[in-house]
């Protein structure tokens, strides 16, 4: 008998689990929210409850909290009595592993699908195939919540020096493919700057010399990307690096392009300049001229409110109300 | 017009339905849901006034039935094992409807410290996820229930800070990042317990109001897409770090309300999609701390009626918009 054909049938129809005693779901009294069942997920959760109920852990087991999942992925009641029959028979778990990155792709949104291969891998101690489980199915789903942060535990969980330093390329990788993908970026932050310091990293002023350098590449080719300025950012907060230092930089995007651009001329390195067919002003560059100026006070917090104002009243203007709090804010400053 | 008015009568009558919903597959798997379904339109009853649509006795004899009683907690249906998520809802269904003399109340706060991992964050049953989630669902449900003072604050404020991210925001486990979802959860629970001193709030605000788009939607994290259930995930954060009015009130009712669906009710994640009552909730959550006309006020901390918690002695230094007259 084919194997599709043999799944179709009920458990209440195969001869193999007659010594099981399926038990119906709670009935007894009438609930604000009654359940109507299809016959095939009925007779596969009262088989469970049965199984459930006499204790048992089998092989056949396994087939039948497979199938519920494969129903009813969110179904935690299923993986966990599947982990525990996992582990009391000794099962192999790279087999186990290899069932659930097919299970997986289909249903990356759930969280049990993630957290039965944290289980699993915690037991088995072989992250590395993981981490080339979860770039695969990265590649289906961008910027996956579960598949991200699973990727973060195994990598801190794990702690192992040959799996960090493959991720630097990695998240290159990602970046290149879309430079708008905020998990990326976030992960960056992980790897470079919450991972402590791995060998080849101790200059810790060259990394963010590196750091930054990529950042600002990224900005000149997508201006208008929040994630990349949130990272730059993030490097400053995080090193104590003032803004001011990158006020060469931020500049040119925070007014609309001019004729300096397009001259022909030195490129300079440090400061690299925005794509011709970017859109100018980036209100995240204007929201960067203002923090310098706000933190310059004095003669410069006119400059601040200018910027503000401009975004209030133009550039960002969904957000009126907090500009108009950053400019109450400094003028109480000034008062003060 | 869909998006100049809340449907109050047509949502009522939406969330009526789905007890009697013929819809058989999507409804039967969903059943690990189904308390948290409930208390999703319970709360949207009660902030649309119409808390008595639902009868009360039988929605008190379902939680009740889903007691599990080897765990000393509830589960989300009829015989299923006990969770953290349907625990909280179960409380919030017996608190909305002044029925909590019904739980024993020692056992289900055994269950929810039992939780709690070395780490400082809560699992959501034996089998170990961890998330922030169950964070806030521990500190909001022991508060529930008046035990609060057994719980190791600063074990659980540790994982929280652990959580708190380069750019202000918070993730669901270290190391993770910044969602909105897990924002609000971090902070409300922070809120409870009396430390928002370990939010960064003006670069959290900033954060915060930055996830409104051009539509009037809000977002997730940045370069992702609008969904109504954000408008309640990042507004309360807003309301409790009282920040509520850097957001576009205007726009984000108008998105809101488009998302309606004018004809069976209900609203959805965005305009035109299908609706569900989990969207249904937080639409009118997030419309009631607009100040829509004619609603009722909410606690953003509790995602309950504000008055109850006010009654409880639990209400914190959050701030809604007024509501409006018309």
């Amino acid at each position: 008998m084919a194997i599709e054909e043999e799944q179709s049938i009920l458990f209440a129809e195969r001869p193999e689990w007659a010594d099981v005693t399926p038990l119906a779901q709670y009935e007894n009294i009438n609930p604000v929210a009654p359940i109507f069942y299809t016959n095939e997920y009925k007779d596969a959760a009262d088989y469970f409850r049965g199984i459930v109920n006499a204790g048992e852990m089998s092989p056949r087991v396994l087939e039948l909290t497979e199938k519920i999942i494969r129903m009813n992925p969110a179904h935690y009641s299923a993986w966990q009595y599947r982990y525990k029959t996992l582990m009391a028979l000794k099962s192999p778990l790279d087999v186990e592993l290899h069932l659930m990155d097919e299970i997986a792709v289909k249903y990356l949104k759930t969280y049990q699908v993630w957290h039965h291969r944290r289980l699993i891998v915690t037991q088995t101690r072989n992250p590395g195939p993981e981490l080339a489980f979860i770039a695969k199915s990265l590649q289906a789903d961008t910027k996956n919540y579960h598949t991200w942060s699973y990727r973060q535990w195994i990598l801190a969980y794990f702690n192992d020096d040959e799996l960090w330093d493959a991720e630097l390329p990695f998240v290159e990788e990602m970046l290149e493919n879309d430079l708008r993908n905020n998990s990326a970026w976030h992960h960056r932050f992980f790897v470079v700057f919450q991972a402590g310091v791995r060998k080849g990293d101790e200059d810790r002023d060259e990394v963010i010399r590196r750091e930054l350098g990529f950042v600002k590449q990224s900005i000149s080719v997508a201006p208008n990307n929040a994630s990349a300025w949130n990272y730059l950012r993030g490097i400053l907060d995080h090193n104590g690096t003032p803004y001011s230092d990158l006020q060469t930089f931020v500049n040119p995007y925070s007014v609309p392009h001019t004729l300096e651009e397009t001259a022909e001329g030195v490129v300079d390195l440090e400061n690299p300049l925005p794509s011709k067919e970017s859109h100018l002003p980036a209100v995240a560059a204007i929201e960067f001229m203002a923090d310098i100026y706000e933190k310059e006070g004095g003669d410069s917090l006119m400059k601040a409110t200018e910027l503000w104002k401009s975004l209030a009243n133009e550039h960002d203007t969904i957000r009126k109300k907090y500009w108009e709090y950053r400019i109450r804010e400094a003028c109480q400053k000034v008062t003060t | 017009m869909a998006d100049s008015q809340l449907l109050i009568p047509l949502h009522v009558s939406y969330i009526k339905s789905l007890g009697e919903s013929k819809d058989d597959l999507a409804y039967h798997m969903t059943a690990h849901l189904r308390m948290n379904a409930i208390y999703w339109g319970l709360t949207a009853l009660c902030i649309m006034g119409h808390k008595d649509a639902l009868d009360r006795a039988e929605m008190i004899d379902f939680v009740m039935s889903c007691w599990d009683d080897e765990a000393g907690a509830f589960g989300a249906h009829p015989d299923h094992d006990a969770h953290i998520l349907s625990t909280l809802s179960a409380i919030q269904i017996l608190v909305t409807h002044d029925a909590l003399d019904k739980v024993d109340v020692d056992r289900v706060a055994k269950f929810i410290l039992s939780l709690q991992q070395p780490s400082g964050v809560f699992a959501g049953d034996s089998w170990g996820e961890i998330d922030t989630r169950f964070s806030y669902i521990a500190v909001n449900a022991l508060s529930l229930l008046g035990r609060l003072s057994e719980l190791d604050v600063e074990k659980t404020v540790a994982y929280f800070r652990q959580c708190r991210n380069f750019d202000g925001g918070f993730g669901a486990t270290a190391g993770a990042e910044s969602h909105s979802a897990q924002v609000f959860v971090c902070v409300a629970a922070l809120a409870i317990l009396d430390r928002l001193d370990e939010v960064d709030s003006d670069a959290l605000g900033w954060w915060l109001c930055e996830r409104q788009l051009p539509n009037g939607g809000l977002n997730g994290r940045p370069e992702k897409l609008e969904d109504v259930c954000y408008s309640f995930w990042v507004l309360s954060s807003l309301s409790i770090l009282n920040k509520i009015t850097w957001i576009d009130a205007e726009k984000l009712t108008k998105f809101i309300l488009s998302a309606q669906d004018p004809e069976q009710g209900g609203i959805a994640d965005r305009p035109g999609d299908m609706v569900d009552v989990f969207h249904t909730q937080f639409g009118v959550a997030a419309l009631s701390l607009l100040g829509y006309p004619g609603l009722v006020d909410l606690d953003p901390v509790y995602c309950m009626p504000a008055d109850i918690i006010e009654r409880m002695g639990l209400r914190k230094g959050w701030k809604a918009l007024d509501r409006r007259s018309v």
